[in-house]
Order: C-alpha cells, then structure tokens, then sequence
C-alpha cells in the first residue's frame, strides 16, 4: 500500500500558502461584473483582522439603495432606502418646505386687521373711538410684528435642517461605501454554501426593481413631508370611490354591503342548523350540569375536603396549605359558590377538549396530510381574538353557561392536539417496528406502545388546555357565563374597585391551586420513570 | 433432518412510487441500479436474492451500512413487502397469508433482536420480555414464568422489575435476546445486535449468543456489518453489496476462495488461524520425499493454530489423518502461506 496515490506531503501550518487561484476564479463567478474590483476587495477583506472595515466602495456610496439592489442584497436596499429618504426629506425640508409659513401668514393677517382697525380710527370722529381703534391696532401691529419674527426664526431654521439633513445623507453614504463589500462579502461566503439560493452577480431586472421602488417610494415621501397641505388622495385612502367603481352609483360601501350580506348568512345558518346547535348546546349541558351538581350540589365541606386531600396526594404538603388557604379566601368572602361555577365550567371545558383532542392529535400524529390541512384551522382557532367568534358563538348557539363553554373550548384545545400529535410523532420508529415484528396488531400498537410513550408530552398538553380554559373565565362572562368571570364583569362595568379587585383574586387563586396540583401530579408521574 | 426452514426465491426489493414499472424494466431490460434511480426515481434496495437456511443454522448476513442486508432480512417477517420473489418459511409463502396469519407467525414463530434494542421504556424488564406473549393473549401467570425463565437463559435473574433505562447497554441487548425467545421461536432474526456495544461486552456476548443458539436450535438470520462477528457466529455468511448477494459460503470458503475483488479486500485482515482447516492447505503424502515416522498427526479437521504448535516441536511436516488414515502433509512452508491466507507460491 504505497502507492503514489496514498502518499501525502505533510506540511506544517506555518508553512501554508494561501492558494488564492481557486478564491479569485470563485469570487469572479459570484461577482459576474468587475470581478476584479471585487477580488481585490475580498482580499483585503479576508487579510484584515481588525474589527473597522478596510475597503471603500465608491459606487455603493453614491449609488446607495441602487447599488445594494443590483447585487441583490435587499435587506441593504431597504435599511438604505429607509435612512435616504429620511435625510432627503430634511433636506426637502429645508430647500422648498416653508417651515416658517404658518407663522407668516398669520403676520400677514395680523398686519392687514392693525390696517383695517387704523382704517377704522382715522374714519372715526370721536376721540374715544379714535383711542381704542388706534389702541387696537397698536396692539394686533404688535403681535403681527412677534409672529414675523417668528416665522424669521422658523425661516433660519430651515437653512440647519438642511444641513442636518446634508449631514445625515454624507454619513449614510459613508457608511454604505466602507460597509458595502462587507456586506457583499458575507453573501459571497452565503452564495458559496448555497450557491442555488443564493442571487449573484448584477442582474439588470434586480437593478431595474431597485430603481422603481426607489423611485415609487422616495420622491411621494418626500413630497408628503415637505409640502404643507399635501393632495388629500396621498392623505386617505379613497375607499367610497373603490365601493363606486365596485358596487355601481347609490349602492352604499363596500364594507356596510359585505357586513349585511354576512349578517344574512349567519342567520340563515343559525335556522338552517338550528337542531344541530341545539343538540350540541344539550351535550354540553350535560357535561356541565354534572360538574355543578358534583361541586356545588355536594355539601361544602365534603368538596373542601376532597380538593384539600387531592392537592395533598397530588403535589404535597405545601401545594395541600395553600389550596387550604386560598379556598379559605374564596369561601370566606362569599364567592365558593360561583368559584365552584368556575371550577365546573373550566373542568367541563376540559374534559371535552381532552376527549375531543387527544383522538384528533393521534390522528394528525398519524397522518401528516390530515396533520397538514388541520395546522391552519388550528392557528386560527389560537390566534383569533377571543371577542371575534364570540359573535358567531352568539347566533348559533345563544348566551349562557354552554356557549361560553364552546367558546373556551375553540381557544383550549389547540395545545392538547397539537402536544399530542407532537407525542405520538417522537415515538421512536424502531420500538414501533419491534412491537409489529413480534406481532402488535394496529391497535395493540396504539395501546401498548404508541400513546404510553406519548403520555409525558400528552399530559403537558392537558395542563396547558386548563391554563388556557382558565384564561378564558372572564371573556365569556361577556356573552353571559356565570362564575367568578361574571363578578369582574360587573365591577368593570360600574368601576367598582374594590369588589374587582377581590373577584380577580379569586380567580387568580383558582387558577395557581389547578396549576400547582396538576403540574405537582404530573411532576410525580416524571419521578417514577 | 436437515429440513429448510427459510427460502428466498429471488426476492427483488424496489423502493419508490414507480417501484412496479422499475421492476418491470429490471426484469424486461436487465437494467441496472443507478439507471433505475434515473429513469423511475426508484432505489434498488434488494436484487434478487436467493438463499435457503436448513433447521439450527446461523446464517450471516455481512455488509456495509447501504447493501440492503437489514431491508433483506426484514422480508422474512414481512415487515417489508417483497417487489419481487418468493419467500417461504417452513414451506409456507410469507405472502400469500391473511393480515391475521401472519401477525401469528410473527408472535410465534419468529423472534427479532435489533440494534438499538428497541425496548418499551416505560415496561419493566419482564414485561418487555412477555410483550410477544402478552399479543397471544397468553395469561399473565403464564407469560411471567416464561419471561423468568428466558431472563434466565441471558443471565438476567434478579433484574426483572427493573426498567431498561437502569440496565446497561449490554444488558439491555440481553432483555432484547431474551424477548426474541420468549415465545420460543423456530427462526430468530437478529439486525445488527451487537453493533452498538464496546468491543468487550460484543465479545462476550458473541460467545454467549452461539452457545444458547447451539443449546436451543433456533435457525439464526443474523446481520452484521462486522466480518470478525460473522465469522465466529456464522455457520454460513452471505457477503451482500449494493443490494446484491456477492458470495455465500462457510467462513472457511470466503477466506480461502473469495470470489471477488470486494470481498478479497475484506477478508484481507482476517486471522485465518482459527478458520482455516488442515484439508483445505495439505498436500498429497508423495509430495514429501522423506521419512514420515515420528512425524507428529493431526486431524484434517485441525485448525492451523492447532498445526503450529505441533509444527514447532519437529523439523519433520505435521501428517494430516481422516478416520485415523494418512491423507496428506503440511509442511512448514505451507502453513506459512496458510496463515497468509493461502496463497499459492
């Protein structure tokens, strides 16, 4: 085995040339035009071991967004584009603007009523009327003189913002032509990981973009900032003129027109579906009404006891005091019976997130398509605000205890499905493949091993579905649920301080007593694998 | 009775959406891996492969990470379906039985070992080791004596309630051992078992594996990327490249007579004194010329350790004997070359 091809020339470190054949051919591909200019830039870039840039791009300077947009490297033509027009916009202010022309137009009018009132004196016959005319007219000259004045000042001050704004410009373009092959650089080291997704070169349709977005952009800013009285399209956006050329001559807004036709919807759907709703609305109460009856048809001691022993065998002594306390609190002020009416509509929430979820999560955790179609609905369903589906929540399925259960529901049960797909995706494959090779049939799988070791990260989805249920107490008191929620309402709508104040303890207490036991059980669960 | 107890028939394996039209091209045209993958998009995993396991054989199956030698044995219990062939275990066609016949076979008949043991975390040992029972339905009192007593075949008594996660590597490997024969199965297929464990414990349980294979008879698939392993484990080995079956053969025949460039390269570094046998160097008695008597005898079963150290005791060649009868000598020279690999001078 020593052949010439398994020989190598060792050489030490110190002793390596830098190879700079292969770097510039590179550079010039990337570069495409005035490769060499870039070549040498690289090379001093890549020579340079201080922090300060050593290369001036001339043309990046006077060219600026221009520049950075012919070679593709948008974040600079926007950061550039950006700071330009600020400083072209203090220097527009400063050229033509008339900062001092409030001012002198009120001088103006003030000058023109002194002559009007000395007018007035000199036609006068009186010597009284002589006296308060001219007396006013002195007066009105007065300030008509101190807002000439004024408008001076404003005047001067024009000339220095100019300046600045010259100022700003030349530090731009400073910056730009030291940073620019910086910059450049840095895609160049990109381009050579990912040369497909990566632009290089100077393409003329990157230019031309740069161009016209500069020139879309730069000049109606300009004019906007500079000019007193802008024209008022630039001002607002002519949205009765778009209705007419949509919606025909006489026929309303675009807006009044789409509102009335979903109002018209909703309805229809709301009778079409009525049974339906209606039946969901039963099951729901169902749920509930056994949860109520549970907590707060119980006596109160006996549903004080059980919680109390359940914090203690769930998450210990100290979790156990505390639930003690608080629901001392709650009792001690009046509020067990509606914090009980809380409690079950967050638990009835719950159950029907987790009984809805967890199948829902197995299958997207199973099929990546049903997991797919289903990611946006679930989106939506956490980041539309609460107060927006109440509504349809309304027309559908009226107010009361129920709805505000569906609606708690839509805002609860992403996490446990999403938590649970997540589970039942980090299973690994090779226990799966070891449980069908001695013969697991599919539901064996799912039993045995399949939702065992999803169980921790199921769970955590669980207890975020309870924080997120509890969240939702006080906003749907608004389409009337009951509970603790209902109290805050009340107090915010009379701003009654105090008795918020002590409702939203409450609540608060509920929520730190089902967090800790839950996270104190699951805690437990952890230790003993 | 040296019955057959698995059979692959040109087993084919095409993986890729267009995997029926690749195979139709493979089998019209005789095209070949990397014009599959450019015509259909299709990857080659397995290209006919054909071989037979008689009753209580392991049969190694050796080859680099890539040669398709786990997507093979992964046909026996159909966790891959087969694009082409044949496979039958016992006589019976693995693809031709219900969803419910098979998944039987697999809890019954065939026991599988994997490379990263592939244990139920959250399982104590023993349950891991009834799990194949517990599918049958068998009885919980039945499958824990069962467990215990397959624990007990890999050394494991006294770790039963114990989590995997509290064993090491090695013992883990042995609970995976244990499953794999808990339902006392006719064929055990073993992918890799002893890859991921330090050179000492593979060793050991090398050693251990043979000898409770010996003791219970199971016809072994066993897979390794390690031609040392399979070697000592194998009663035959299959060498597998790029999805086709190279060479099988006895250990002795792949290193005396590999029969290509690849498989050359790979025996290579390979200590022949264990393996290769006095017959297969001997030469005819007449090739000597000298006296025989007092020349020390040997077995032509005798490995060429065994040769040395009757080599170094005499100037005279080792006389090789069958049935107490002289077939041949094996001079000096000889077992010089025999221990190089037998090289012809």
């Amino acid at each position: 085995m020593t052949d010439a091809t398994t020989e190598m020339k060792v050489t030490a470190a110190s002793d390596i040339e830098v190879d700079r054949d292969a770097l510039d051919a590179s550079i010039h591909e990337f570069a495409e035009v005035s490769g060499d200019y870039y070549v040498n830039s690289f090379h001093k870039i890549h020579d340079a071991t201080g922090i300060l840039p050593n290369t001036f791009n001339l043309w990046a300077a006077v060219l600026g967004p221009l520049w950075a947009a012919s070679r593709a490297i948008w974040g600079v033509f926007w950061a550039f584009l950006i700071l330009e027009v600020i400083a072209w916009v203090q220097i527009g202010r400063g050229w033509w603007g008339n900062p001092g022309a409030d001012m002198a137009d009120r001088a103006a009018r003030q000058s023109a009523r002194a002559q009007e009132l000395m007018d007035k004196a000199n036609a006068a016959t009186e010597q009284t009327d002589i006296d308060r005319f001219s007396k006013l007219a002195e007066n009105i000259q007065a300030a008509a003189d101190k807002s000439m004045v004024q408008a001076d000042a404003s005047q001067a001050e024009a000339f220095s913002i100019m300046v600045t704004g010259f100022l700003l410009l030349l530090i731009f373009k400073l910056i730009q032509g030291f940073y620019a092959n910086q910059v450049y650089e840095k895609q160049y080291s990109n381009w050579r990981i990912d040369p497909e997704n990566t632009e290089s070169g100077r393409a003329p349709r990157n230019a031309i973009m740069g161009a016209l977005l500069t020139a879309a952009i730069g000049p109606l800013i300009v004019y906007k900032f500079t000019v007193s009285t802008s024209m008022v399209l630039l001002d607002e956006f002519p949205e009765e003129p778009v209705s007419k050329v949509i919606l025909g001559e006489g026929n309303g807004t675009l807006y009044a027109t789409l509102a009335k036709w979903m109002e018209a919807r909703i309805d229809a759907a709301a009778i079409a579906g009525g049974d339906v709703f209606d039946g969901i609305v039963a099951g729901v109460r169902t749920v509930l009404d056994a949860l109520t009856l549970a907590l707060n048809g119980s006596p109160w001691p006996v549903v004080m006891l059980v919680i109390a022993v359940t914090a203690w065998r769930a998450a210990g002594p100290r979790v156990a005091i505390f639930t003690v306390a608080s629901m001392a609190y709650v009792a001690v002020l009046g509020y067990w019976a509606t914090a009980m009416e809380t409690v079950a509509l967050v638990g009835a929430s719950v159950i029907l997130c987790v009984v809805i979820g967890i199948p829902l999560g197995i299958w997207f955790g199973k099929s990546r398509r049903a997991y797919r179609a289903a990611e946006p609905v679930l989106d939506l369903m956490q980041t539309l605000p609460a107060f927006v589906y109440l509504i349809p929540v309304i027309a559908f399925f009226g107010t009361g205890n129920p709805p505000g259960i569906l609606a708690t529901i839509i805002f609860g049960m992403p996490p446990v499905i999403r938590l649970t797909a997540l589970g039942m995706r980090g299973v690994p494959e090779s226990i799966k493949e070891a449980a069908v090779a001695f013969g697991a049939s599919k539901w064996q799988l799912l039993k045995d091993v399949e939702i065992p070791l999803a169980l921790p990260s199921i769970m955590t989805g669980v207890n975020q579905t309870i924080l997120m249920c509890l969240s939702m107490v006080v906003i749907i008191s608004l389409i009337g649920g009951g509970g603790l929620g209902k109290d805050v309402l009340e107090a915010l709508q009379y701003a009654a301080k105090g008795q918020g104040l002590l409702a939203g303890f409450a609540i608060l207490f509920l929520a730190m007593v089902m967090d800790r036991i839950v996270q104190g059980a699951f805690r437990r669960e952890d230790q003993k694998d | 009775m040296n019955d057959t107890v698995v059979k692959l028939t040109d087993v084919w394996k095409i993986f890729g959406t267009r995997a029926d039209e690749a195979m139709a091209a493979v089998k019209a045209e005789g095209i070949g891996k990397p014009e599959v993958l450019e015509r259909f998009q299709c990857v080659v995993g397995v290209q006919g492969a054909t071989f037979d396991v008689p009753r209580g054989e392991i049969f190694c199956i050796m080859g680099l990470s890539g040669s398709g030698k786990s997507t093979l044995v992964r046909h026996v219990n159909r966790l891959i379906e087969p694009t082409a062939g044949k496979i039958e275990i016992m006589g019976q066609d693995v693809s031709a039985i219900s969803e419910t016949e098979l998944r039987r076979i697999r809890a019954q008949q065939i026991g599988m070992v994997f490379q990263h043991m592939a244990l139920m975390p959250h399982r104590s040992v023993r349950d891991n080791v009834a799990y194949p029972l517990e599918i049958r339905k068998v009885p919980k009192s039945k499958r824990w004596a069962i467990s215990d007593h397959a624990l007990g075949l890999v050394d494991l008594t006294g770790y039963e309630d114990r989590l995997p996660k509290e064993l090491s590597g090695g013992m883990q490997q042995r609970v995976g051992i244990a499953r794999a024969l808990a339902s006392d199965p006719e064929i055990l297929l073993m992918d890799e078992p002893f890859s991921a464990l330090d050179p000492l414990i593979r060793l050991q349980l090398q050693d251990q594996f043979k000898a409770l294979v010996a003791q219970l008879k199971k016809t072994t698939l066993f897979i390794t990327h390690d031609l040392d392993e399979a070697i000592r484990i194998g009663h035959r080995i299959a060498i597998m490249k790029d999805g086709v079956i190279v060479q099988i053969g006895t250990p002795e025949d792949i290193v005396m007579n590999p029969a290509d460039e690849y498989v050359r390269e790979f025996v290579q570094g390979i200590s022949k004194l264990k393996l290769v046998k006095a017959h297969s160097i001997m030469e005819p008695l007449d090739s000597y010329k000298g006296d025989l008597n007092g020349a020390p005898r040997a077995d032509h079963g005798a490995d060429l350790d065994q040769l040395i150290d009757l080599a170094v005791e005499t100037d005279q060649p080792v006389v090789i004997t069958d049935s107490g009868a002289d077939v041949g000598i094996v001079t000096k020279p000889r077992l010089l070359r025999g221990i190089q690999g037998g090289k012809n001078d």
